[in-house]
């Protein structure tokens, strides 16, 4: 720790450059799972605020909430409870006169039921009729307001925006909340015998006794939302690279200063310092780079997270980067392990002879 | 009982046709209290017997043995232990820290071997003696030649070891300082007993020799101090 620590502070340029290359990986993994994460709420946010174990589904609907339908009979035989509840959702596009269109999810329910009479109101109130809906606050961000009257898609019916709610986002796009009957006619069902999409459990072993439908685990529903994977997966793959891109740094650069010094090595060999003592300096050195980097990049996202524009989906899991921060000690770890070989092992006599 | 004896040592290098014999048959010991040189020219195996004696390399074939124990039946670990504690290595090249600076690189002898070392005034003494007390702030990189010299000699005295092995300690110093180390060598040898051996090809180290050793063609032979300086 002793040369470690001299050799740095001796040697500032050198290593202030690596130490630089260590807070750009980190910085870049910590956005990226800051994204990564972001984005994933807003697919899965509004889920999440139901408080839900499973989800009821058409068998013939391939998970997909959007061709699934659940039938009056089948409601009726499915002997709800408090604890499930029906919902109706269809994409709709929202448009006020002078405002922005917005693409969302409407999302039919009824009122007495735990969707609609659970739902967190962040302003205004709940909705009383089936002409009054109440939005993501998203649209509140995109200008729209308390009493704005919206149309959803092309027909003339307006309905009026009364409350807001946060974090209720679907697959990305925000959720209107809605009656049945209003999603019946979004649907051009107005007059068939259905009630919604999907009924919704908070038990896990909810069993709605009909033959075409089928219960899923509600892990397993957002885990087929459409892109939902392939997005994490394609983070995932990222941030894996990185990791093993910081490797790659870190032990490339010790291992051209431990050349560089291997005379010094050989002579301190020499002079009888254990070969443990000298692989400990490279291996304490490659630590207190990382943890250098780490530190100045943890210290840069929190700096960009409080300056970044509200539209840009971020969330930052400290678990999840207290992880990444290990696995990339880590990496220095083993990335010190080759010259820290090369070090314990140097033949003083090669070296100096003379 | 001698603390280094090499007993019929041999060293070869390399293989085939481009085998050397660089040692051939030697026999060495030393006591406390005796300042040895060993002179030859260039290329001659000073620094590989040197090596050798110090337990650096293995021989080819035959024994060492330090304060009574042979080296080759020690573990590698054994062996930094022997170094660290008995014996004082004076390099012929990159002997110091380039990231410490003077004083610490006695202060990470220190860290290593936490006693037995010089203590305070000790050193001070020993730094005077060798006319470097003005440069402990300074890295190795800013001193001459002779000063870097002169600190790997204290690097090595330092730790107080039993045996100082010195691979010409003296090349790059001036004749007064030469004076002044083989003063402060034979000084150890005879007030504190210990057993120096000095590889050199400079002659005016013999005048404070107790013995001077001479290798050449591989071989070692004694010689007779006051006829070789002259
Ligand atoms: N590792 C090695 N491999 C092959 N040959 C070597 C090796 N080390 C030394 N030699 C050869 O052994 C001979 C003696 O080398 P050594 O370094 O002991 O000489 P020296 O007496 O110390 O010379 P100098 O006064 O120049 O320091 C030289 O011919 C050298 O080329
Ligand atoms: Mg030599």
């Amino acid at each position: 720790m002793y040369l470690a620590l001299k050799e740095i502070r001796h040697e500032k340029l050198r290593y202030g450059l690596i130490i630089s290359m260590i807070v750009l990986i980190a910085y870049l993994i910590f956005i990226l799972t800051g994204l990564s994460f972001g984005l994933a709420g807003e697919n899965t946010q509004a889920i999440e605020s139901w408080n839900v174990k499973s989800i009821v589904l058409n068998k013939d609907s391939n998970v997909s909430l959007s061709q699934s339908l659940i039938t009056d009979d089948q409601a009726k035989k499915a002997s709800l409870s408090a604890k499930q509840a029906v919902i109706g959702s269809t994409p709709v596009v929202a448009k006020d006169k002078g405002q922005k269109k917005i693409s969302s999810t409407f999302i039919g329910a009824k009122k007495d039921q735990f969707i609609l009479k659970n739902l967190k109101i962040s302003s205004g109130r709940r909705a009383r009729d089936s002409q009054e809906v109440v939005a993501d606050e998203k649209f509140k961000d995109e200008g729209y307001r308390l009493g704005d009257k919206i149309r959803l898609n092309s027909s003339d019916q307006q309905y009026q925006i009364v409350g807001f709610t946060k974090n209720a986002k679907l697959n990305i796009s925000p959720i209107i909340y809605g009656s049945t009957g209003t999603w019946k006619s979004l649907r051009g069902m107005t007059n068939a015998k259905v009630t919604g999409s999907a009924i919704v459990s908070k038990t896990a072993k909810y069993d709605a006794k009909d033959t075409h439908l089928k219960t899923y685990a509600i892990s397993y529903f957002i885990s087929k939302l459409p892109g939902y994977s392939a997005q994490n997966t394609t983070f995932g793959f990222m941030i894996g690279f990185l990791m093993i891109i910081s490797l790659i740094i870190i032990a490339v650069f010790l291992y051209i200063l431990t050349m560089q010094a291997l005379p010094i090595y050989a002579v301190l060999r020499a002079q009888g310092i254990p070969a443990r003592t000298l692989a400990a300096t490279i291996t304490s050195q490659s630590l207190i780079l990382m943890v250098s980097g780490l530190v100045i990049g943890a210290a840069l996202t929190a700096a960009t997270a409080s300056i970044i524009p509200i539209g840009v989906p971020m969330s930052f899991d400290i678990p999840v980067l207290t992880w990444i921060s290990i696995g990339l000690l880590i990496m220095g770890f083993i990335g010190s392990a080759i010259p820290a070989q090369k070090i314990a092992t140097v033949d003083p006599v090669k070296v100096i002879g003379g | 009982m001698s603390v280094i004896e090499l007993k019929k040592i041999n060293k070869y290098f390399g293989k085939g046709v481009s085998k050397v014999h660089v040692l051939h048959d030697i026999d060495f010991s030393a006591d406390r209290g005796e300042l040895i040189l060993v002179v030859g020219p260039s290329g001659s195996g000073k620094s590989t017997f040197l090596t050798i004696a110090g337990g650096l390399q293995t021989p080819t074939s035959g024994e060492v043995s330090v304060e009574g124990k042979q080296i080759a039946q020690l573990s590698t670990s054994q062996r930094d232990k022997l170094r660290l504690n008995q014996i004082g290595f004076v390099l012929q090249s990159y002997s110091l820290v380039p990231y410490l600076k003077v004083k610490e690189q006695f202060d990470f002898v220190n860290k290593v071997k936490r006693q037995g070392n010089l203590n305070k005034a000790e050193l001070a003494d020993l730094l005077k003696q060798l006319g470097i007390e003005n440069l402990t702030n300074q890295y190795p990189g800013e001193l001459s030649g002779g000063q870097t010299q002169r600190v790997a000699i204290a690097r090595a005295l330092f730790a107080n070891p039993d045996i100082v092995l010195a691979d010409e300690p003296t090349a790059a110093l001036d004749s007064e300082r030469v004076a002044e180390v083989g003063k402060l060598f034979k000084e150890l040898a005879e007030t504190r007993n210990k057993a120096v051996v000095v590889v050199t090809h400079d002659v005016r180290l013999m005048d404070f020799a107790d013995k001077t050793y001479r290798i050449m063609d591989g071989k070692m032979t004694e010689t007779n101090t006051e006829k070789m300086a002259k």
